[in-house]
């Protein structure tokens, strides 16, 4: 079987001829999910249609509103970008744990996000930052929450001849700081058996504010711990509220038992890593004193 | 330092190391022949059945496909190292997941693969057994029903799914256990792990018109291949040229067979040169891990920690075939009596199979899994006595002069100076130096695996130095060691030596690169050869000078009678124009190591030749809610009786090491219902740069009678300790022990949680 | 005809081959350029022994299709040495019994390569989480490190040299 490499100069190129080819065709961005598949299953696509020469979708650019990353930002673009230190820095510390530099110097947020692992690592903090994707395609245009774009395991709403073109979030207000935290059996090429972000800001009155929580590779898809949140809403992070968050986030868990680990070990980490990554946080915050720019 | 030697102790840079910097070097899976086509193996879906059919139609009218062979294709052959059990590809039954059942050749891989998944195989499914508790059950499925028709060595006694029974007795074990203070029993598990080599086994084969089979390969054994490849294919031994390439790691993994026979019988039938590399998966499912243990220890002592008997009862999974696991099983008791001194033992092992992948050879077989045991054990019962386990230790170790367990008397022993060095460099004093934080020591002996070695040295026509011989550079940097030792006795510098291996047309024998043998043994071949060399350069020299023979001095770099000279450049003149050059047949065999045969029944391996000594302490911490952990400090003391090469040995401890922290914490194959779930790098979790702590090694050299000045085998011994000195470190640190292998993060919280529920 | 035709630099010097489109850059250096001393092993971006720079970047060839590098620069380990001069990363890794069988060592040099690059005064800690994705059985990457850490110096100094 013969497989068609198709070369798109612009983004309108990209998309008629995914259109043109039909459901057979794949779009490539850094290949280190799609040539994998192709080799295991033995399944080839019709055509492989290259979004790299698409060089405007490879630029993180911010204004007053928040930023927008384009979907062929690679991991180490991520991860050595300047402006994603401070509150931010969660984004630097989910990128830099993917693979080897071999995998993030051609990896892509958004082939990230398109192929939609239950474990992306960089799902939970974009989830936290209340991100948006746009998607291009044969109908036009459309602007979908993350949270929404994502159903299930490699299932997104993603229609064959669309294109991820960005991602974008706004920038929280005020105070405020972010933390990830991952787990797995070695310190580097793992594939999370939990990850979890947090944002946490702090409101006038030294407590906690505007409490984002997010954790992955926990159920079929990446999910905001939403009672969590709110029970932490207006509290202090003493030990006792950092608990009962952890108990809150086990028990939104859904975790599967596989060869990684267990179900009720990940839901054990969740607990951990929830109380863990708020308190992270809330160390940020306050370790950055009055630097409200910290952002 | 006032070293008595010019070459011998020196770091100097291995001989290889340009090729291998400079992508130069040409291993198996670069290897590449005119005309060579391309083998796929196609590998059971099930862990027990039959083959009913095997439709190959479809498969050769595919494009590029040139054969497709089945065990009809060659003899009725079954072939093993203790038991003839093993067949080049399945010819009935098949035993495993992974099995190879045919092979497809074609011109490319990629159309070989194709092929293979169009390639008909019919099985009728049998009930399967995939734990050893399973496979002795009386009336339990049998892997092979027709186990009684296989050959096999004497000394095994078989039984079904039992592949030997063997026991190492001594006393009155019944009586000792009674008049103990305490008595302990326990159970341990271990892993199945994957040597995990970087380079895939790979082989090219070609039959010649002379009906000569000619291979290229990347195994450790060129004289084993030889000799299996001659048992299969019905030739005679010399029928058989095996070549060596490159060799991308062993570690044990590649002594065996890898991919040379699919390739034979691929070229046999499709009447080219074929070549296979296996794929990670199939490295995965059907290479030669390491067999997994159960371990039932029962020590009894006395209160003041002074160990009066051990008992042991061992299973040893070996998988769908016997292999090398009857080995394992003999040799896991010698290490279970430990390196202590125990009046009494009663020590009886079983190797068994099991549906599942054959095990094989992995760097010190037996070692870990039995250290672990055994060294765990240590730990629990001076926590239960209030006696310090280094102080436990330290009054049961075997010293100078001692009986090991099979009898032989240990020479050279340094265990004490090890322990006590080991627990210096951590800071034993300080063993539990704050909550979640704590230090683990163990110790053990290792053997150094005898079989003999031939190499040819010969005077170049320059007086440079070729060392030729039949065993093989894995990668340890053993034949830079071995050839450091020619140097020195020959009184040339290393750079003037070239070392030519792997041919076992052209090189002599060698029984080859395993059991932390080869700069041990090549290097003892050395040293007879250069005595006889020296002879040789001597009546040379004596005919020039008119003098005698006995009379000619030997220098560095030639000879010297009174004040006339002959360089080794000068003698390799005269050499080649008067006698045809300048070659010396050096050999060497280990004596044997004497034992009392009244103590061990039908154990195939029962010595611990030329024993070295080692101990290993580890300072690490716990994350008591993730279960995660760090290593801060990780000290190895190794008796190496004498360092030939301390950088090269340094790399030995340090990569054995960091592989023994895989097995410890991180590696393990697993299975379900004899499907392995990891199949692959992703979840098969080798260390990382990350992982590796840095190791700090101690050279203790206390010589050995045998080996060339005083050389002890180096190789093996840095991966037996890692899972015992960290399981230890972890008690020490939560108050977890953890008896199964490996002890993940998973592991320590359950076992962190099991204690809580217990204190409350 | 689906074949991509691949205009491509591979150590200074320009190919043009015909390469089917899921084929691998990896594929394309071993089977068409001959190019062994790039090495194989797990084919999924675990190991690394596959690893290149292309523009500048260390790369899992294994996983990068060919067809993606239309125009690009590879570099392999094949194009390291300045004619019989041994790079100073090639020469610390001799000189620090960096290496063992060797067969990770090309993915592990051009992965230091890389990164020596981009970072020229990298702590230890920073090179061990550097070549973390390209694994190493035989050395326990304690040799590897030191290597990395002497050539990091003589690079440095040598380009400080006017
Ligand atoms: C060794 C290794 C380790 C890894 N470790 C991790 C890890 O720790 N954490 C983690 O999250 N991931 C990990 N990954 C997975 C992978 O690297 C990431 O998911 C990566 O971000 C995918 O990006 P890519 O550009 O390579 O995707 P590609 O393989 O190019 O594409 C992936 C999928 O998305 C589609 N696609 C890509 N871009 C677009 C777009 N712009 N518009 C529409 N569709 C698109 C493709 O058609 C394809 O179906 C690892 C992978 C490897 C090989
Ligand atoms: S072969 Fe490419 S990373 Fe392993
Ligand atoms: S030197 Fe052998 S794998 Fe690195």
């Amino acid at each position: 079987m013969k497989v068609e490499f198709l070369e798109p100069q612009s983004l309108q190129d990209a998309v008629a001829m995914a259109k043109a080819k039909g459901v057979g065709a794949r779009f490539v961005a850094g290949g280190t999910d799609l040539v994998i598949q192709m080799r295991k299953t033995g399944v080839l696509p019709e055509a492989i249609i290259n979004l790299q020469r698409l060089r405007a979708l490879g630029e993180i650019k911010h204004d007053a509103d928040g930023f927008s990353l384009g979907a062929l930002v690679t991991h180490r673009q991520i991860e050595s970008e300047d402006r994603f230190l401070g509150g931010l820095q969660a984004l630097r510390e989910s990128a830099c744990v993917i693979g080897g530099h071999q995998v993030r110097n051609v990896a892509t947020l958004g082939g990230n996000l398109c192929n939609a692992s239950p474990a992306a690592d960089m799902v939970p903090i974009l989830l936290c930052f209340n991100a948006d994707v746009t998607l291009v395609g044969s109908s036009g245009s459309r602007n979908i929450p993350l949270a929404a774009f994502i159903e299930g395991p490699r299932k997104t709403q993603r229609a064959h001849d669309e294109v991820m073109t960005d991602i974008r979030f706004p920038k929280p207000a005020g105070k405020f700081a972010s933390a990830f935290l991952k787990g797995g059996r070695r310190r580097a090429m793992e594939i999370s058996i939990v990850a979890m972000a947090g944002v946490v800001s702090m409101s006038a009155g030294g407590t906690m504010t505007d409490v984002r929580l997010a954790m992955g590779a926990a159920g079929p898809k990446a999910i905001r711990l939403a009672q969590a949140e709110k029970f932490l809403e207006g509290k202090v992070p003493s030990k006792a509220v950092l608990e009962e968050a952890g108990k809150l986030a086990a028990a939104a868990a859904s975790p599967i038992d596989d060869v990684r680990a267990s179900a009720s070990f990940r839901r054990h980490l969740v607990g951990v890593y929830a109380r863990r990554v708020i308190e992270l946080g809330w160390n940020r915050i306050s370790e950055a004193g009055n630097d409200r720019s910290a952002a | 330092m006032n070293s008595p030697f010019r070459v011998i102790g020196k770091s100097f840079a291995r001989l290889d190391a340009r090729g291998k910097v400079s992508g130069k070097a040409v291993y198996g899976t670069d290897f590449a022949m005119q005309g060579m086509l391309h083998g796929k193996l196609i590998q059971s879906p099930i862990a027990s059945g039959e083959i009913l059919s095997i439709d190959i139609e479809r498969a050769m009218a595919m494009p590029g496909v040139y054969a497709v062979v089945t065990a009809k294709d060659i003899p009725a052959q079954r072939y093993g190292s203790f038991v003839k059990d093993m067949e080049v590809f399945a010819s009935q039954r098949v035993n495993f997941v992974g099995q190879p059942v045919a092979a497809v050749v074609a011109r490319t891989v990629e159309e070989a693969e194709e092929a293979v998944r169009a390639v008909d195989i019919k099985y009728k499914e049998l009930p399967g057994v995939f734990t050893t508790e399973e496979a002795i059950q009386a009336g339990a499925p049998l892997v092979h029903p027709a186990w009684q028709e296989y050959k096999a060595v004497p000394t095994v006694k078989r039984d079904g799914n039992v592949t030997n029974y063997a026991r190492l007795v001594l006393g009155d074990v019944e009586k000792a256990l009674k008049e103990s203070d305490r008595v302990f029993t326990h159970r341990f598990v271990t892993n199945v792990v994957h040597p995990g080599y970087t380079e895939p086994r790979a082989a090219i084969a070609h039959w010649d018109d002379s009906n000569q089979l000619v291979v290229w390969s990347n195994t450790q054994l060129p004289f084993e291949a030889q000799a299996t490849l001659a048992e299969i294919f019905k030739l005679t031994p010399s029928q058989v040229r095996v070549n060596l390439t490159v060799i991308g790691g062993g570690f044990g993994g590649k002594l065996r067979l890898g991919v040379e026979h699919y390739a034979a019988a691929a070229a046999l039938k499709a009447g080219r040169p074929v070549k296979f590399v296996s794929s990670c998966e199939e490295e995965m499912t059907s290479a030669l891990p390491r067999q997994p243990l159960t371990i039932e220890l029962t020590t009894g002592v006395t209160n003041d920690g002074k160990i009066l008997a051990k008992e042991a009862s061992i299973l040893v999974d070996t998988g769908a075939t016997s292999g090398s696991g009857v080995g394992v099983a003999s040799s896991v008791m010698l290490m279970l009596a430990g390196p202590y001194k125990i009046p009494n033992l009663r020590l009886e092992s079983r190797s068994v199979y099991t549906n599942k992948t054959p095990t094989g050879s992995f760097r010190a077989p037996a070692g870990p899994q039995g250290n672990f045991a055994v060294e765990s054990q240590m730990d629990i019962i001076a926590d239960a006595l209030n006696i310090d386990p280094l102080e436990l230790r330290l009054r049961n170790i075997v010293r100078e002069g001692d009986l090991a367990p099979n009898g032989q008397k240990l020479e050279s022993v340094s265990l004490e100076t090890c322990l006590l060095k080991a627990a210096d460099a951590i800071g034993w004093k300080d063993r539990k130096p704050a909550r979640g934080r704590g230090k683990g020591i163990a110790c053990a002996w290792w053997t150094t695996t005898s079989g003999s070695s031939g190499v040819y040295v010969k005077l170049g026509p320059d007086g440079r130095v070729f060392l030729n011989t039949g065993c093989a550079e894995i990668g340890t940097a053993a034949l830079t060691g071995a050839a450091q030792v020619l140097a020195e006795a020959l009184g040339v510098e290393l750079a003037d030596i070239q070392i030519v291996s792997g041919d076992t047309a052209s090189t002599p024998f060698d029984f080859g690169a395993q059991g932390s043998r080869t700069a041990f043994a090549v290097g003892n071949a050395c040293l007879d050869a250069v005595t006889k060399l020296q002879q040789r350069m001597k009546e040379i020299a004596a005919k020039q000078f008119s003098a005698k023979p006995e009379d000619i001095e030997i220098t560095t770099g030639g000879v010297k009678h009174g004040d006339k000279t002959l360089s080794l450049r000068e003698i390799a003149a005269v050499a080649q124009a008067s006698q045809g050059g300048l070659i010396a047949h050096g050999t060497f065999i280990a004596p044997p190591t004497l034992h009392d045969k009244e103590r061990t029944e039908n154990m195939v391996i029962t010595a611990i030749n030329s024993p070295s000594f080692h101990a290993h302490a580890v300072d690490l911490s716990v994350d008591e809610e993730t279960g995660e952990i760090k290593i801060h400090d990780y000290v190895v003391v190794q008796d190496v009786g004498r360092a030939i090469n301390p950088k090269y040995i340094e790399g030995q401890i340090e990569g054995g090491v960091v592989q023994g922290i895989g097995q410890a914490l991180s590696e393990e194959i697993v299975y379900e219902n004899g499907i392995v779930r990891n199949p692959g790098l992703t979840d098969y979790k080798m260390p990382t740069a990350m992982d590796a702590p840095n190791i700090r090694s101690f050279l203790i050299e206390s010589p050995s009678k045998v080996g060339p000045y005083g050389a002890k085998g180096v190789g093996e011994p840095p991966v037996i300790h890692p899972p015992a000195t960290i399981a230890n470190a972890i008690a020490a640190a939560v108050s977890a022990r953890v008896q199964t292998l490996p002890i993940t993060a998973e592991k320590i919280v359950r076992t962190l949680a099991e204690v809580s529920t217990k204190a409350t | 005809m689906t074949e991509v035709q691949l205009d491509l630099t591979v150590n200074g010097r320009r190919h043009r081959v015909s390469v089917p489109a899921h084929h691998s850059l990896l594929d394309v250096l071993r089977d068409e350029l001959e190019l062994t001393g790039t090495k194989t092993n797990c084919l999924e971006a675990e190991c690394g022994v596959c690893t290149v720079v292309v523009d500048g970047k260390s790369v899992a060839s294994c996983t990068m299709l060919a067809a993606q590098c239309q125009g690009r620069e590879v570099v392999t380990i094949e194009g390291l040495q300045d004619g019989g001069d041994l790079h100073p990363l090639q020469e610390a890794f001799v000189e620090h019994g960096a290496v063992q069988c060797g067969y990770c060592i090309p993915g592990m040099i051009m992965t230091a390569k890389a990164f020596l690059d981009e970072n020229p005064r990298p702590t230890r800690e920073a090179v061990r989480e550097a070549i973390a994705g390209t694994l190493c059985r035989c050395t326990g990457y304690q040799k590897i490190v030191d290597a990395i850490m002497a050539a990091s110096q003589r690079l440095v100094q040598q380009g400080e040299r006017p």
